[in-house]
């Protein structure tokens, strides 16, 4: 030991092997890569019979990084096919070698091998940002009272977004707490087609339930729950004019007035910037239906839609 | 290098041969393809390709406080590696390749995977909104929330569909011929996936050919529909199929599992040992054997067009 550990590297084996010898087994214990400098190797599934050819290397090629690096199972037997010399990579090896470099590039190669790790998590779990708005995007496209055999529906979502069928489950019953779906048996337990289902009750709350979540997690005041107490007032009487006829604001506003309700023009903005009012013609305006339908519907659900009934 | 807050560092898509490792401080990152805001903190390594492979820059890079910056470039990695043992450089020569296939290989499987739940939410849409259009900004929203699905990947997912001729992408909706279409691609990709077995609505050949006769016939045929239904005499059936289908004979046996599928109905419970005579009329419903006639002809090219 002279003290300075930079200067302890361990060099890498070199074998020369011939044909037929086994380089490495899956049964090792001790990982390396292994690099073959001159020959062919081919990497063989012996679990299989008769046994399988995976791939085979060349010159040049290299295996067992992710062995190495990220700690995982190596799958296959690699084998000389003609007599061959290879380079072994231990963890030693590897380890010494990596103390000697800077501190910049052994981030790097710690960045790449963490990226291929990180990318095969990813693989396997939803993409969705928020697996409760993702649950009730997909709820709210199912036919209304129809009632949905509840595993096999959890099982075509996990199918869709790849979420866990438990994490599903769990959501769900955010969804029944705030009486937007609703779970019952459908038969006795031991008769055909027994076992739990779905209903959904209201399909439009999805949609608002959704929009409120999203709001919510952006960090906005969602609009619907920002009204003032006039144009609340304003909400429902558009709600039941029938037929609306085109007018322009001044009549808009004269029209509430008339029913006593006193908007501004800061009101009347704020209802064009809501869209309750469909797209103007000559500065004429007529109420959007489906939008008023929407603001009612959250007011009205205000309390599901927070959870805290 | 150091930076005050609001400098920028680099702008996206800029050409550079070099890596930046954050030592202190905070930046942002802001790129065209990407609606948040990234962050990067201490020790955080940016533009690792950029240093490997001489790429452009991800992001347009900006300092929110007083920070510190080491920068690397391509010659400094060179110099370390001709100084090192040549298997340390193939290491990271595969790790990058490693790195490019696997993106390339995650970019194949989102989008296989992203195309069921846009095939639900489209087919949703259009019933909800019962009409023939539905705004693209619209589903892409829906798809985004519901699967994480990048706007990106359903324009593509849109333009292979169109490619196989089930919709037509306008400026701002996507446009389809039959709704129906659209619900039938998603539930037989729903029965292969959970079911692990050929929908019922995948045809043989056959079946496929009989199918086209009915079809051929019931647009000469002037007769008024049935319940709906056109209805189709046995004997020009057996006729028509003799000439379209290479002198083949119409059986009872060769029309059994499309009556068996209630896509076509005899007019009389079908004998399947009796000859096809027994029934003096065949029913069917135009619009879906056209809409399964269709599903038919895209399902085998669809798995092919996502990966090409």
């Amino acid at each position: 030991m002279n003290g300075n550990s930079r200067q302890q590297v361990i060099p890498p084996a070199r074998l020369s092997v011939k044909a037929g010898f086994v380089v490495y087994s899956h049964n090792d214990q001790e990982r390396k890569i292994i690099i073959l400098d001159k020959g062919e190797l081919v990497a063989l599934d012996n679990t299989q019979s008769p046994r399988k050819i995976l791939f085979t290397m060349h010159p040049g090629d290299l295996v067992g990084v992710a062995a190495l690096l990220e700690r995982e199972p190596f799958r296959y037997d690699l084998e000389a096919t003609v007599d061959s010399e290879i380079t072994m990579v231990d963890e030693d090896c590897m380890e010494s070698e990596l103390k000697n470099i800077p501190i910049w590039l052994l981030a790097v190669i710690r960045e790449l091998s963490a990226r291929n790790r990180l990318r095969k998590i990813n693989s396997r779990h939803s993409r969705a940002n928020n697996p409760l708005i993702s649950l009730a995007e997909f709820f709210r496209h199912l036919k209304k009272g129809e009632p949905y055999p509840l595993e096999t529906l959890v099982q075509e979502f996990c199918w869709q977004t790849k979420a866990d069928a438990s994490d599903v489950k769990e959501d769900l019953k955010a969804l029944c707490r705030r009486k937007f779906v609703e779970i019952s048996e459908r038969a006795q337990a031991g008769t055909e087609g027994a076992g739990p289902v779905v209903t959904v009750t209201q399909p439009e709350l999805l949609e608002l339930f959704a929009d409120y979540l999203e709001s919510q997690e952006q960090g906005n005041p969602w609009q619907p729950l920002q009204l003032s107490l006039n144009q609340k007032k304003a909400l429902v009487r558009l709600s039941i004019t029938e037929n609306g006829t085109p007018q322009d604001p001044p009549a808009w506003l004269a029209f509430f007035q008339k029913n006593n309700i006193a908007l501004t023009a800061a009101d009347w903005i704020k209802m064009q910037s809501l869209s309750w009012f469909d797209n103007p013609k000559d500065n004429l305006f007529v109420p959007n239906p489906k939008k008023i339908q929407y603001f009612l519907l959250a007011l009205r659900y205000e309390i599901n839609l927070r959870g805290v009934l | 290098m150091k930076l005050s807050a609001g400098d920028f560092l680099c702008l996206e898509g800029d050409f550079a041969s070099s890596l930046y490792i954050v030592i202190s401080g905070t930046l942002t990152g802001t790129c065209n393809s990407m609606a948040s805001v990234k962050r990067f903190e201490p020790g955080s390594i940016i533009d690792i390709f950029s240093l490997l492979e001489n790429t452009t820059r991800e992001y347009t890079l900006k300092a929110i406080e007083d920070s510190e910056i080491q920068v690397v470039d391509h010659e400094q990695l060179k110099t370390i590696l001709d100084e090192k043992p040549s298997w340390l450089r193939s290491i990271i020569e595969f790790l990058i390749r490693r790195n490019h296939i696997g993106e390339e290989n995650k970019r194949k499987s989102d989008l296989v995977q992203a195309l069921p739940s846009l095939l639900y939410l489209f087919s949703g849409l259009l019933k909800e909104l019962n009409r023939n259009t539905v705004p693209t900004s619209l589903l892409t929203e829906q798809a985004t929330r519901m699967n994480g699905t990048k706007p990106e990947e359903v324009h593509k997912l849109l333009r292979i569909l169109q490619d196989l001729g089930i919709l037509k992408v306008l400026e701002d909706s996507v446009q389809v011929e039959s709704r129906e279409l659209i619900h039938l691609l998603y539930e037989t990709l729903r029965y292969r996936a959970l079911e692990r077995k050929i929908s019922p609505n995948i045809l043989s050949m056959t079946d496929q050919m009989v199918l086209t006769v009915f079809i051929k016939l019931s647009k000469q045929n002037k007769a008024p529909l049935r319940n709906g239904l056109s209805a189709i005499p046995t004997s020009e059936l057996k006729a028509e199929a003799k000439k379209s289908m290479h002198g083949m004979t119409l059986t009872t046996r060769t029309i059994g599992s499309l009556v068996e599928k209630g896509i076509l109905t005899p007019d009389t419970t079908l004998d399947f040992h009796a000859a096809l005579d027994q029934s003096e009329f065949f029913f069917g419903d135009f619009d879906r054997i056209m809409d399964l006639l269709e599903l038919n002809r895209i399902f085998p090219l669809l798995d092919k067009k996502l990966v090409e």
